[in-house]
């Protein structure tokens, strides 16, 4: 190859760069951005993705996912952080899936957009999660995906009456000694959630914890709660992780253990639970959590990412997605999703758990503050 | 002097490699152990200890079990192999024992967590034996699940070790304590095993050294406390973001790792002296 021709190739080259923006406005590309499990991101591109793009054509969505867990939620937050730091005009995450605790500081920092009212499903949540995260008000810029929930698994063929409520069951771990499990606050939320669970129904201020205002005072007043539950762990099994509790109770090792709902139907579904497994959700409360839609400040395509929310939070999509394939409670009010539902499928999700009892058990996790405090008091002292 | 420059140009490569990925990241890291808000202090270490003193003893108890138990069964191997009296079996031994040095930490704890359930394939099989019933099984999966795991994953490592350098062994002093009449035990430990002493620390130190690193293990095998350092190094990440706790826990398992590369360096060094 000459230097002219060289020459003329780079050119060309460029000048096809030039053209390329140009073309891609026809087709523009939404970039769905997920924190959570290897679920999330097949959900969105083997499920949402092929119907949006069907009714709109045009519209490409491409999903990444971050990873599990609040650590999931912290790369989006780097990455939006990042091009706000860097000026730049258009940010590449068009959609975000993220926790509450992420949305939060989120809103907090003027990450995101203001986006619900402008959505037509955003008039179809009225929950107080969709307003609140943690203690921080969202209201307006999340559109809650799902929500999970905690609750108690149990074997019904060893536990005829299962206990109702954290005393209750108490005083069944005491005459059944090792037969629930949990798994600790290390090995994944459902152990996690059932000790906020504990504190909330032993301690003097479970509203404070859950609403706020922070108080740095509050976690003097613990004491007694934690060591109520050194006590009853002394008779309890701590399993290795959410799986390794669903594991116990499949082989029949416990009776009973803290579960995530969605967890729960989804083993049973695939033959790793026996059906005859029942969900209890314990009284006074255990936690839950959603987790939300949000579009940041500065997305590139904005509208086109309005659509996909509204796509994504629709009855239809939620019914027939969220609740019959991924078993997990709708974002929005479940009375807009029934009439979308065989009667199996809402019967199979609401038989143990009713929406009654979702709506005045079904607690938020702590605010952020407490979230870490209980984590660290739980170390400190029942652990130790 | 100019070979000298040349040979410093040889390995100037390998030494960029472990400066970037081995030096940096370590200082990097117990840097940060020391950092507190605004300067340096010891507030780290303060948290580690008040809180996961438990499970330091219980990782150096935990692996300083498995690794006498890795040297106790790779000897036994070894020794097999070596003055085993019935060909079959010699073969069959040397053939299985190493089947476990190509199944990954973390297929072997996975497969551990159905294996050692109280309800789980071994004590299954038991109780169809009619040894033990049903009622009387106990799980494994606690501390000594990660024993268990350990020592299965890690024996073959050192076994291979041990019984090369005993087949290498001049085999004149073996024969010369058979024709006197010692038993194999004897021989073993009184002949085999002192001449293959080098061997075998290093191929212990190594495994000690490996087994302080495992994260997967603890995590899946035993959910319950006290645990190993690892899981609490993850925990503080994962959960708190705090990356110096888990950096001061992290400087103690160097102090670990580092008091047993100590020993294996002297133990080089008195090796290449006699030799």
């Amino acid at each position: 190859m000459n230097r002219r021709s060289v020459l003329v190739t780079l050119t060309m080259a460029g000048l096809v760069l030039a053209l390329t923006p140009a073309l891609a406005q026809q087709r523009v590309t939404v970039n769905v951005m997920t924190a959570g499990d290897q679920n999330m991101v097949e959900y969105v591109t083997d499920y949402l993705a092929p119907l949006f793009e069907k009714q709109n054509p045009g519209i490409r969505v491409r999903a990444v996912g971050t990873g599990p867990g609040d650590a999931g939620s912290q790369k989006i937050w780097e990455r939006l952080d990042a091009q706000r730091k860097a000026n730049a005009s258009a940010w590449d995450v068009d959609v975000a899936v993220v926790h509450q605790r992420m949305a939060g500081q989120m809103v907090q920092e003027g990450l995101l957009n203001r986006y619900r009212d402008s959505v037509d499903t955003g008039k179809l949540v009225s929950r107080d999660t969709a307003r609140k995260a943690l203690g921080t008000d969202v209201d307006g810029y999340v559109l809650p995906m799902f929500h999970s929930q905690t609750a108690l698994a149990y074997n019904p063929a060893l536990v005829p009456n299962p206990p109702k409520t954290y005393d209750e069951l108490v005083s069944w771990v005491q005459a059944n000694p090792r037969k629930f499990g949990h798994n600790g606050i290390k090995g994944g939320m459902s152990g996690v959630a059932f000790v906020f669970g504990w504190v909330y129904a032993n301690s003097p201020n479970p509203a404070q914890l859950m609403e706020g205002p922070y108080d740095p005072a509050l976690k003097n007043t613990w004491g007694p709660a934690f060591a109520k539950l050194k006590e009853f762990n002394k008779n309890v099994v701590i399993t290795p992780g959410n799986a390794g509790t669903l594991d116990m109770l499949n082989r029949g090792e416990i009776a009973m253990g803290p579960v995530w709902v969605d967890m729960f139907y989804t083993w049973q579904a695939d033959g790793k639970l026996p059906p005859t497994m029942r969900l209890q959700l314990l009284s006074p409360g255990m936690p839950g959590q959603p987790m939300y839609y949000v579009i940041p400040q500065k997305a590139a395509n904005a509208e086109a990412a309005k659509k996909f929310v509204a796509f994504a939070t629709s009855p239809a999509i939620q019914a027939e997605g969220i609740v019959k394939r991924f078993n997990w409670y709708p974002g929005i009010d479940a009375q807009h999703v029934q009439s979308h539902l065989d009667h199996a499928a809402w019967e199979r999700l609401f038989k143990d758990v009713s929406p009654q009892d979702l709506a005045s058990k079904g607690k938020p996790m702590p605010i952020s503050e407490y979230f870490k405090e209980i984590q660290e008091a739980y170390e400190r002292q029942v652990a130790n | 002097m100019h070979s000298r420059l040349l040979s410093f140009a040889l390995v100037a490569p390998a030494l960029a490699l472990v400066a970037a990925l081995f030096v940096y990241p370590l200082a990097f890291s117990l840097g940060s152990a020391f950092t507190v808000q605004g300067g340096i202090g010891l507030d780290n270490f303060a948290k580690a200890f008040e809180l996961y003193q438990t499970d330091i003893l219980f990782t150096f108890v935990i692996i300083g079990i498995s690794t006498a138990l890795i040297g106790a069964l790779s000897i036994a191997i070894g020794g097999y192999l070596v003055l085993g009296e019935h060909p079959l079996a010699v073969a069959a031994l040397g053939w299985l024992y190493r089947w476990p040095l190509f199944v990954p930490f973390i297929v072997a704890a996975q497969c551990m967590r159905t294996f050692l359930a109280k309800n789980g394939l071994m004590n299954n099989a038991i109780v169809s034996t009619g040894l033990l019933d049903a009622a009387s099984t106990q799980s494994f999966l606690d501390w000594r699940g990660i024993v268990i795991t350990f020592v299965w994953k890690q024996t073959p490592f050192v076994a291979l070790m041990v019984a090369g350098a005993m087949a290498a062994l001049d085999r004149s002093t073996i024969e010369a304590a058979r024709n006197l009449g010692a038993s194999r035990a004897r021989i073993l430990l009184e002949i085999i095993v002192p001449q293959v002493r080098a061997t075998l620390m290093v191929g212990l130190i190594l495994s000690f050294v490996t087994m302080m690193s495992v994260l997967s293990v603890p995590l899946m095998v035993s959910g319950g406390t006290p645990t190993m350092l690892t899981v609490d190094m993850a925990y503080r990440i994962n959960s708190f973001g705090d990356y110096g706790v888990a950096n001061a826990l992290g400087f103690i398992s160097y102090l670990m790792t580092g008091a047993v590369a100590w020993i294996y360096l002297r133990e080089t060094m008195r090796a290449r002296g006699a030799a």
